[in-house]
C-alpha cells in the first residue's frame, strides 16, 4: 500500500490540485524567479497561511528589510494582526523572541532581518566567509530546536552568495542541503533568476540537491505583463508540469490553467 | 631474452596469531585526528592524548582511565557565537604534540584549535600559555630548534594565511604572511621551514622569513611533508603528497625529483622505511582512491593494497609482531584497521597450460619477455571497528595499536600469537 504522504499546501488555488496537495512536508523546494516575480510575496504567504492554522514558520531576509516587507505584506491584504509576527533585527533577541513565540497559543512567523542586523554590525570584523551561512544556520537550529517551527524560508540564496563565498559550491551546498533536510523542516529556498531566466539557480548544483523547483516568471503580453507559475519538479509527487497564470485576488492566490502561452 | 615466467619466487608470508581489542573508551564526541602516544612524566608510563570535535583534550593512562580532561572552549559572546559554526568551533582537529617546553623534565602539551588558539599545557592538563592567532588552526603545531639557540620555536599554520613562530613561552617570534591559508602541519628542516599551502603551494622559508623556494602542485597541500635521505647517501629529499593526487619528491633546492600518480587525494604525511633491505628508503602512504601504496625511492611502485573507502591518516611501519619484519598498518575510512606485509606480496597472473600458448602464433615472444605476475599488498590482518578510523598510534614497547575514530571510540588493539 502506498505510504500516505504529508504535503503543505502553497495556498494557491489550482496548484496545490496539481501537486496533489502541496510539497511533501520535509522537502527543500527551490522557488526560481526574476525579480518581481512574486517569489517572497508567494512563499511568506505560504507561512502565513499556515500561521493561520497554528503553525511556527521562520522568515530569514538577507536584504529586504523587516519595514519594508511588512508594508509589502499589509498592502496585499495579509492581516498580520491575526497572527504572531515577531520580527529579529538583533541577535542578542533571538532568545527572547522565541521565548514569546513558544508562549504563545496562536501561529507564529519569526522574520529575520539580516539586512538591518549587517548594518548594525558592519564595523565589526567577521572572522569568516562562512559567517553569515553559520549565522543562518544557528538560527535555523535554534528556533526548530525551541520551537515547534516546521517551515523555513531564506529570501534568498542569492543573496547568501554575495555574503558567503562558497570556496566548493558543490561540497559546501550539498551539506548546506543536508543541513536543511535533517532539520526537519519544510523549506523554501528563493532563488533569483537572470534576466534571461537561462538557470534556476547560480551554481545549478541547487536544482539537482533541491526536492523540488517553482519556477515564477513574468511574460510579456500585448502592453502587459503576465505573471506565470510551474512546478519544474517535485520529488514524490506527481504533478501537471504545465504553465499557470499567477493571480492574487480577494487576499488569495490563484493559478489559472492557461496551457503554455499567456491567457488570450 | 629473458625467459621470466615460472622463475619468480612467490614472496607472501603466511602469519599465525590474530588481533584483540584489549579496550575501548567512548570519549562520546566526534574525534578528528590520531591519538598522541607519549610518556609525559618521564616515568616510563605512557600517556594517550587526543583532541575532540567539542574542543576537549583527553589524557588517558594505557588502561583507558582519564587521568585528566582539558577543555579549550573559549568564551565568546551572545552575537559572536551567532557567526560560529557552534559544532566545530573549538574542533581540534589534528593530533597534539608534546615536548618539555619549560625544560623542567616533564612535556608539555601543545595544540591549535578552530578558534585559532594554540594551547600548551602542562603534564597535569593545566595550561602554562596560550596564544591567539586570526584565523583557525587546522594542522598539527610543530616544535624544534629552528635557529639553533637551544631553545624551542612552536611553529603552526593558520587560516589567516599566516605561518606563526612563537618561542617556548608562547611569545611571538615572526610570522609569515603567503597568499593562502595554511592547514598543512610544517616540518623543519635545519634552520628552514616547509609547508603546504591551499593553493597549492609548497614553501620553503628561512627562520628569518625569506622565501628560499617554492613548488606548484595543483590542488592543497594539506598533508605534512616528511624529509628523508631516500637514496641512503647525505642528500635529504622533500616528499610530500597533494589534494591534486599526486606524491611528489624534492629535493632540497626545491626541484622535482619525480612525482607519482594516485587516483586520490593525498591528505597525510608518508611514512619512510627500508621495507625491502636495500639501504634505501621507500615511501608508504594512504589516498582517497581507498589504497595504501609502497614507493620505491625512485618512485615505482613496489605494491598497492586497496581498501573499501579512502585512508586519510598517515599509516604506521613497524614490527609488530617481532618476527624481523615490517608491517604497514592502515585505518580506513571503511571502518577497518589493516596490517601489511610491507614486502608486499608477487601474484602470477592467470596464463591457460604454457604449452598451449606457446603454440600459437605469435604468444611467443610476449609470454617469454613480459613478467608473469605482478606485486601486490598483501593483508595480513584486519580488525573491524566501530567507526571511520581518523587515524592510529602505537605504543612502542607492547605494539599495541590505539585507534581513534570519528564516532568517539578509542581502540587499543593488540596482537597476539594465539587466540586461548
Amino acid at each position: 500500500m502506498e505510504k500516505t504522504i504529508k504535503r503543505v499546501k502553497t495556498y494557491i488555488q489550482g496548484l496545490d490540485d496539481a501537486m496533489q496537495g502541496g510539497v511533501p512536508a520535509g522537502h527543500v523546494i527551490l522557488v526560481s524567479g526574476t525579480a518581481g516575480s512574486m517569489k517572497s510575496s508567494v512563499t511568506f504567504n505560504i507561512l502565513y497561511n499556515e500561521a493561520l492554522n497554528g503553525k511556527t514558520g521562520l522568515y530569514i531576509s538577507l536584504e529586504q528589510s523587516y519595514e519594508s516587507l511588512n508594508q509589502h505584506l499589509s498592502n496585499m491584504g495579509l492581516r498580520l494582526d491575526k497572527i504572531n509576527i515577531q520580527p529579529v533585527k538583533n541577535l542578542t533577541r533571538i532568545e527572547e523572541v522565541i521565548h514569546t513565540v513558544k508562549n504563545n497559543s496562536t501561529g507564529s512567523i519569526i522574520v529575520v532581518d539580516i539586512g538591518t542586523i549587517r548594518k548594525e554590525i558592519k564595523d565589526i570584523k567577521i572572522a569568516d566567509n562562512k559567517s553569515w551561512l553559520n549565522v543562518i544556520k544557528n538560527v535555523v537550529k535554534k528556533v526548530k530546536m525551541e520551537t515547534n517551527c516546521s517551515l523555513f524560508v531564506l529570501d534568498s540564496l542569492s543573496a547568501l552568495y554575495t555574503l558567503s563565498r562558497f570556496e566548493d559550491p558543490r561540497v559546501e551546498l550539498f551539506y548546506t542541503f543536508e543541513f536543511l533536510r535533517d532539520m526537519d523542516l519544510t523549506t523554501f529556498l528563493i532563488s533569483e533568476m537572470p534576466l534571461d531566466e537561462s538557470k534556476y539557480s547560480e551554481y545549478q548544483i541547487e536544482d539537482f540537491l533541491s526536492d523540488g523547483i517553482i519556477h515564477l516568471r513574468l511574460t510579456p503580453f500585448r502592453r502587459n505583463i503576465i505573471k506565470e507559475i510551474m512546478v519544474v519538479k517535485m520529488r514524490a509527487t506527481n504533478c501537471n508540469n504545465d504553465v499557470f497564470s499567477l493571480e492574487f485576488k480577494n487576499g488569495q492566490f490563484q493559478a489559472l490553467y492557461g496551457g503554455q502561452n499567456p491567457l488570450l | 631474452m629473458k625467459i621470466t615466467f615460472g622463475l619468480k619466487k612467490i614472496l607472501g608470508r603466511e602469519k599465525e596469531g590474530l588481533l584483540r581489542e584489549k579496550w575501548k573508551f567512548d570519549s562520546k564526541n566526534t574525534l578528528l585526528a590520531p591519538p598522541t602516544i607519549c610518556d609525559l612524566k618521564n616515568t616510563g608510563e605512557k600517556n594517550i592524548l587526543f583532541g575532540t570535535k567539542e574542543g576537549k583534550i583527553y589524557s588517558l593512562d594505557k588502561n583507558s582511565n582519564i587521568k585528566w580532561i582539558f577543555d579549550a572552549q573559549e568564551q565568546v559572546d551572545q552575537i559572536e557565537i551567532m557567526f560560529l559554526d557552534v559544532e566545530s568551533a573549538n574542533s581540534i582537529q589534528a593530533s597534539p604534540n608534546i615536548y618539555d617546553l619549560t625544560g623542567d623534565g616533564r612535556k608539555e602539551i601543545v595544540f591549535g584549535t578552530e578558534m585559532g588558539v594554540v594551547y600548551a599545557l602542562n603534564s597535569e592538563g593545566k595550561p602554562v600559555w596560550k596564544f591567539k592567532a586570526e584565523g583557525s588552526i587546522r594542522g598539527g603545531v610543530i616544535i624544534k630548534d629552528v635557529d639553533g639557540d637551544g631553545k624551542p620555536e612552536v611553529i603552526f599554520g593558520s587560516g589567516d594565511k599566516n605561518l606563526y613562530i612563537l618561542n617556548a613561552k608562547g611569545k611571538l617570534i615572526n610570522k609569515f604572511e603567503v597568499d593562502e591559508s595554511i592547514e598543512s602541519m610544517p616540518e623543519v628542516m635545519d634552520d628552514k621551514i616547509i609547508f603546504g599551502t591551499n593553493n597549492g603551494k609548497i614553501h620553503c622559508i628561512s627562520f628569518e622569513g625569506e622565501e628560499i623556494w617554492t613548488f606548484k602542485t595543483k590542488d592543497k597541500v594539506l598533508a605534512q611533508p616528511v624529509i628523508g635521505k631516500l637514496f641512503g647517501g647525505d642528500e635529504r629529499y622533500i616528499i610530500i603528497g597533494s589534494t591534486d593526487q599526486y606524491l611528489y619528491t624534492l629535493d632540497e633546492q626545491g626541484a622535482l625529483i619525480w612525482k607519482f600518480k594516485t587516483e586520490g587525494a593525498i591528505y597525510s604525511k608518508a611514512a619512510l622505511a627500508d621495507i625491502n633491505n636495500d639501504k634505501k628508503l621507500e615511501i608508504i602512504f594512504g589516498s582517497c582512491d581507498n589504497k595504501v601504496y609502497a614507493v620505491d625511492s625512485r618512485g615505482e611502485k613496489m605494491w598497492s593494497y586497496e581498501t573499501n573507502f579512502w585512508i586519510v591518516a598517515p599509516v604506521i611501519v613497524s614490527d609488530i609482531d617481532d618476527d624481523g619484519n615490517l608491517e604497514i598498518i592502515a585505518g580506513s575510512y571503511d571502518h577497518n584497521l589493516y596490517v601489511l606485509d610491507a614486502k608486499g606480496n608477487y601474484i602470477l597472473d592467470y596464463v591457460p597450460g604454457l604449452a598451449g600458448v606457446m603454440q600459437q602464433t605469435g604468444s611467443y615472444s610476449d609470454i617469454t619477455t613480459s613478467e608473469a605476475g605482478k606485486m601486490t599488498g598483501k593483508k595480513i590482518w584486519q580488525y573491524q571497528t566501530e567507526g571511520i578510523i581518523v587515524g592510529c598510534a602505537m605504543i612502542d614497547e607492547t605494539k599495541d595499536i590505539i585507534i581513534n575514530t570519528q564516532k568517539g571510540y578509542v581502540n587499543n588493539i593488540g596482537y597476539e600469537k594465539k587466540r586461548d
